[in-house]
């Protein structure tokens, strides 16, 4: 898959519940909700004006003005902008979990889980890097909540990765080591999304397989994964 | 340290003193105001009335110096940062004789021994800054990158060399910044040289692999 928004994330397809044909082009189906579909499509409006205009510019009125809905629409389902967003940001985080476990759970071993999990969540930034950089960037503004509910999933991912430890025989890697992955991959895509690199996720994806592969399996192994991974980016290029 | 608030040491009458004093220092005191203010309270609470409270002048002398409480922060917080890059790399530099693994020790120690002791500084150049803006995260960005060169020269100590994916110092980087982050955000920044073995790890690896990182993470346990 390239990055001409191969993982677009089509209703029915990766999300639960939606299956409306012309849901796409409206915001809906965007994070996968089940529920009022005017709910998601304000969640999918509020995390679209936050990465695109910052989370301070955004209120209740630009959320409007970009999904054309009535103000009535918006009070419906949540109290305010703040509430808007921490439960768009809970269903943006819940379903960038559950593209990556679906694409994860294809796969057999840590090594084929870990390239299409990950290359899920590229995929996806590729194709909307506006709620990619609310999720990501933009999760400090907006207080408390939204940083406890990344702190959580952070904790997934890195046990996750951890579970390498299982293939392994003799020598493993330090306790620190899955934590250390997880935030320089974390470090790289938010550099990115922060200064508005919006696309060419799913090429990094050769470089983050080399940095999670090599503290377990070593530099020989960690190479080959990168090649291996850059092939398929070629081919999926070509 | 401490809390905001009218700070004796800096509101002293000036008359008498030469006019190039004055304003420096006045200029000086906003920006010193700054970083005790947004460390304490957090960049968004933070307002032109507090730091030029803290700092003892008035609203009119800040606005002379400075367009916006943002353009205050962000020349602030190139201080910091100058600060912060200057004493990593005289660290690095002082032991320009030893293997790279060594300089990269003493100079992740030095970092970590200056937060620890500055907890304003810390909090100002690791934590508030990335709530403080788009421009603000530009200049956190270009500042970490002021740590590339150091970690760069891993490449030629390193036995991978040239096949080390370009986004290695990034990588590296990106790792143990965000570890130092999540400690000073939760109030433990007193004690971030502990982090010391964890964070060496975190910056070799990617250079040297698991193995020899963590023999450098070993030998500084085995120190204390």
């Amino acid at each position: 898959m390239g990055k001409q928004g191969a993982a677009k994330v089509q209703p029915g397809e990766q999300g639960a519940g939606l299956t409306t044909a012309t849901a796409d082009d409206m915001g809906i189906g965007k994070l996968g909700l089940d529920g009022p579909p005017k709910r998601e499509k304000i969640m999918v409006g509020m995390l679209e004006e936050v990465g695109a205009n910052g989370y301070d510019p955004t209120s209740v009125r630009t959320i409007l003005a970009r999904t054309g809905l009535y103000r009535q629409a918006f009070y419906d389902h949540f109290t305010d902008k703040d509430a808007c967003f921490k439960r768009a940001f809970e269903a943006g985080v819940a379903h960038l979990e559950a593209i990556a476990i679906e694409a994860a759970a294809t796969e057999e071993d840590w090594r084929g889980k870990l390239r299409a999990g990950l290359g899920a969540v590229l995929d996806f930034l590729d194709a909307e890097p506006e709620i990619g950089r609310a999720l990501i960037v933009e999760v400090h503004a907006a207080g408390a909540e939204p940083l406890r509910r990344r702190a959580e999933t952070m904790k997934k991912i890195t046990e996750f990765i951890d579970l390498a430890r299982r293939e392994l025989g003799g020598e493993s890697p330090p306790g620190i080591a899955p934590e250390g992955i997880l935030a320089g991959i974390h470090a790289i895509v938010h550099s990115r999304l922060a200064t508005g690199e919006n696309d060419g996720f799913r090429e990094l994806l050769p470089e983050f397989m080399y940095f999670a592969v090599l503290p377990y399996f070593g530099a020989v192994a960690a190479r080959e994964e990168m090649s291996a991974a850059q092939a398929e980016v070629g081919r999926a290029q070509a | 340290m401490g809390s905001p608030g009218p700070n004796p040491r800096v509101t002293e009458r000036s008359e008498g003193l030469p006019r190039a004093y004055v304003v420096r220092s006045q200029r000086e005191r906003l920006l010193e105001a700054t970083i005790r203010v947004t460390a304490a309270k957090g960049y968004d609470a933070t307002s032109v009335g507090d730091v030029i409270e803290f700092a003892g002048v008035s609203e009119e002398t800040f606005y002379e110096f400075f367009g916006s409480r943002e353009e205050c922060f962000l020349e602030a917080y190139d201080a910091v940062m100058d600060v912060l890059v200057a004493h990593v790399e005289s660290a690095f530099e002082a032991c320009v004789a030893e293997p790279w693994p060594q300089r990269i020790v003493a100079g992740v120690r030095a970092l970590v021994e200056l937060l620890a002791a500055e907890a304003d500084i810390a909090r100002m150049a690791m934590v508030e800054v990335t709530a403080a803006g788009d421009a603000a995260r530009e200049r956190y960005r270009a500042a970490l990158a002021r740590f590339r060169p150091f970690l760069e020269e891993g490449r030629t100590y390193s036995s991978q060399g040239e096949e080390l994916p370009a986004d290695t110092a990034r990588f590296a980087i990106g790792g143990a910044t965000s570890m130092i982050f999540d400690e000073i955000r939760a109030g433990r920044g007193p004690e971030l040289p502990r982090l010391l073995p964890d964070l060496v790890f975190a910056v070799l690896m990617p250079y040297l692999g698991a193995e020899a990182a963590e023999d450098e993470m070993r030998r500084l346990v085995r120190e204390g």
